[in-house]
């Protein structure tokens, strides 16, 4: 599905991907994990389109499609989904009048024509449930004065929504209590489906307990140094970063 | 180089005479104390930055006539009442009957009612001369009104729909229009007039308004000011509004159209507990320039203001926003908010806004805020990273920076054109994607 070969991308003139190389199938659930700085939300950025980051030199592609030839929404409309792992707070656009007008964009690109307003809130309000975010947060405005565990929730709410082919999951697991961890957990393996492959970065062990890869890497200054299968996760649960020769500084920063 | 010019002989002259002593005194004044003042230039403090779009040639002195065939627009369900280039056209017009609510034309008035207008202008706070002693627009209309309503209402009248006050400048040639409206609220009345400026035509012209607020203790007085006119049209305005006590004034204004607008707003609290709330919303696009200058006056204690003012340039068109504040010794507890966010669309746009505070009450609550910002380049990333198209996304934050304010205009139909109006805005600003 997707496949990264090479991958060197700057911003503001630093480089911070230096020949990252990736392969995703149909169905698999990737966890990239790596020290604070190493790019992680670098490659996810990339990958969604953002303009800020520059692609140097690389391929990818999506289903057979250069992903990199394609604007930021039409990415969007093949299937690609980032959860991000700041989430933009933008007052005054209504998170319901947003959301519809997105899944009606991704209808629209499919054939299918607008959904109504009845519909929508109806289907908007079951997913809402479905990650225990109350439906009163639709009428707010996006993101706007959300709390840190609410943004991550309406991130995955976006993605069950959405229904993308590829989900990159940027720290959705970072500040989230005990329950809204399970929640969110529940909401990512809902998502998984034989079709549709999962990205999630992660600093932690306890989200891999709920969802578990296929395979796990560690990125480190902008390349993957190693990839391994779920039991790498625990390796570097027990051992940081060290042990990898990624140097003490930036194992230091981790988590 | 030149030196700075008064005001073309031409522009002295009033056309009809058909008015009561006391106006015609009041204009013949009006017009005798411009003679001497020079036109405003950059350096006349109030007019800094619109001086150098102002156009007061001598072709654009005559007073337009009267065109019978100008179209009342879309508000023929309500109350209206139509005038054409300053004219009324009481044929077009569909004037309410309601025990208490008097509509006069100038003309019509008898020698009492004429001396309560000729008393209002005279007293209109907007119509001192600048301090520097330059042409101040309110006084040209003084000077040169043909027509005008004296509208009053007696104490405790509630008018029970928007009185439209449709404001057609007929642009078949170069000329200007003075209309000129009096509102006499009594005390605990209420009403809600429209001024809904539109024009036809494209020819270079002035429309030069002036609109007085007199609010009775405990009235309450609502006024929304749209303006839709033409490329080719200068739109001059002033509204005056003094309050009395327990009294309430709120001003919406919209503005899209004409090619050069400026509107001058001034309140003055008089009366303890007053409250006014000021609204504007302008966009602007092409070579478009908007100067919207207000003033707000705490004279009596325990008053209350809150002005919200919102302005997007797109293009190469230019938003000038000042809001005065002067808080008198007396006003003691005043309350004043005021808040000015400004949104640029292109680098080529200009915004300029400038709060003045004058506070010489020491136990005031006083707030106010002005933002000049761009679309958030992360807010658009995000939108369009859930399939928006980026056009889609930036429409909808532009919306979003003005909706909270055209959502609180108490008329629906104004509401309706604000949002037309605000749609092919968004058409024309975000045409390249
Ligand atoms: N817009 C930007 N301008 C300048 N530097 C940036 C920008 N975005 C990222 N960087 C830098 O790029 C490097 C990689 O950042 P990135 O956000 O990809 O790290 P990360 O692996 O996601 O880290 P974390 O675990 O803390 O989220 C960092 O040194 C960061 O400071
Ligand atoms: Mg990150």
């Amino acid at each position: 599905m997707l496949s990264i070969k090479n991958l060197h991308a700057s911003v503001e003139d630093k480089q911070i991907l230096n020949g990252l190389n990736l392969e995703i199938k149909a169905g698999e659930v990737h966890a990239i994990m790596g020290p604070n700085g190493s790019g992680k939300s670098t490659l996810s950025q990339v990958l969604a389109g953002n303009e800020a980051f520059e692609v140097t030199e690389g391929e990818v592609t999506f289903n057979g499609d250069n992903l990199l030839d394609l604007a930021t929404e039409e990415r969007a409309r093949e299937g690609i989904f980032l959860a991000f792992q700041y989430p933009v707070e933008i007052p005054g656009v209504s998170n319901l009048q947003f959301l519809r007008t997105s899944v009606n964009a991704m209808r629209k690109h499919n054939g299918i024509e607008d959904m109504n307003a009845a519909e929508f809130m109806k289907l908007a309000k079951e997913v809402s449930k479905q990650v225990d975010l109350d439906p009163a947060f639709l009428k707010r405005g996006v993101n706007e004065g959300f709390s840190g565990g609410e943004k991550k929730r309406n991130e995955i709410m976006q993605a069950l929504l959405l229904k993308p082919k590829l989900a990159i999951l940027d720290e959705t697991d970072s500040g989230l209590d005990i329950d809204a961890l399970k929640v969110v957990a529940d909401g990512v393996n809902a998502l998984r489906a034989p079709d549709r492959a999962i990205l999630m970065i992660t600093h932690y062990q306890r989200l891999l307990d709920h969802i578990v890869p296929d395979y796990v890497h560690v990125l480190s200054e902008g390349k993957i140094i190693k990839s391994g299968g779920p039991e790498l996760a625990l390796e570097l649960e027990a051992k940081g970063y060290g042990w990898l020769g990624i140097d003490d500084q930036a194992a230091a920063n981790h988590g | 180089m030149k030196s700075a010019s008064t005001l073309s002989n031409a522009f002295l002259q009033p056309a009809g005479q058909a008015l009561p002593a006391a106006l015609l005194t009041l204009r013949f004044d009006r017009a005798s104390a411009l003679a001497d003042l020079i036109l405003p230039t950059r350096k006349t403090e109030n007019w800094k930055y619109s001086a150098k779009h102002l156009k007061l040639t001598d072709d654009m002195a005559s007073t337009l006539p009267m065109d019978a065939s100008a179209e009342a627009g879309d508000y023929n369900s309500g109350y209206t009442v139509v005038m054409v280039n300053g004219v009324v056209r009481p044929d077009a017009s569909n004037y309410p009957t309601l025990e208490g609510l008097s509509i006069q034309r100038f003309g019509d008035l008898s020698e009492d009612d004429a001396s309560v207008a000729a008393d209002m202008l005279s007293k209109s706070i907007s119509d001192q001369p600048a301090k520097s002693g330059s042409v101040n627009m309110s006084q040209l209309n003084g000077a040169r009104f043909e027509d005008g309503l004296l509208i009053q209402l007696q104490p405790g009248t509630v008018l029970d729909q928007p009185l439209f006050l449709i404001h057609h400048t007929t642009a078949s040639h170069s000329g200007s229009a003075y209309p000129c409206i009096l509102v006499a609220a009594g005390n605990n009345s209420q009403l809600t007039v429209v001024e809904d400026y539109v024009s036809s035509g494209d020819c270079s012209v002035m429309v030069n308004t002036t609109t007085e607020f007199s609010v009775g203790d405990g009235a309450n007085v609502t006024s929304v000011r749209l303006n839709t006119e033409g490329q080719s049209v200068q739109h001059m305005g002033t509204t005056g509004v003094r309050q009395q006590r327990s009294s309430r004034f709120e001003s919406h204004s919209v503005g899209f159209g004409s090619t050069l607008r400026r509107h001058d707003l001034h309140v003055r609290l008089e009366g303890e507990g007053a409250e006014c709330k000021l609204n504007g919303v302008v966009v602007t696009q092409g070579t478009q320039h908007y100067d919207n200058h207000t003033t707000i006056e705490h004279v009596a204690a325990n008053c209350n203001s809150e002005e919200t003012y919102r302005n997007i340039a797109a293009d190469k068109s230019h938003a000038v926003f000042n809001g005065r504040i002067h808080i008198h010794q007396d006003a003691q507890k005043s309350k004043a908010n005021m808040s000015n966010k400004n949104l640029l669309l292109t680098s080529g746009a200009e915004i300029d806004t400038k709060p003045e505070l004058e506070i010489y009450a020491d136990d005031v609550l006083c707030a106010h805020g002005a933002t000049i910002g761009q679309l958030d380049k992360q807010s658009i990333f995000y939108l369009v990273s859930r399939g928006l198209s980026p056009r889609d996304a930036k429409v909808l934050l532009t919306m979003a920076f003005i909706n909270e304010l055209v959502e609180q205009i108490p008329v629906e139909q104004v509401r309706d054109t604000a949002h037309t109006g605000l749609k092919q805005f968004f058409d024309q600003a975000f045409k390249e994607v």
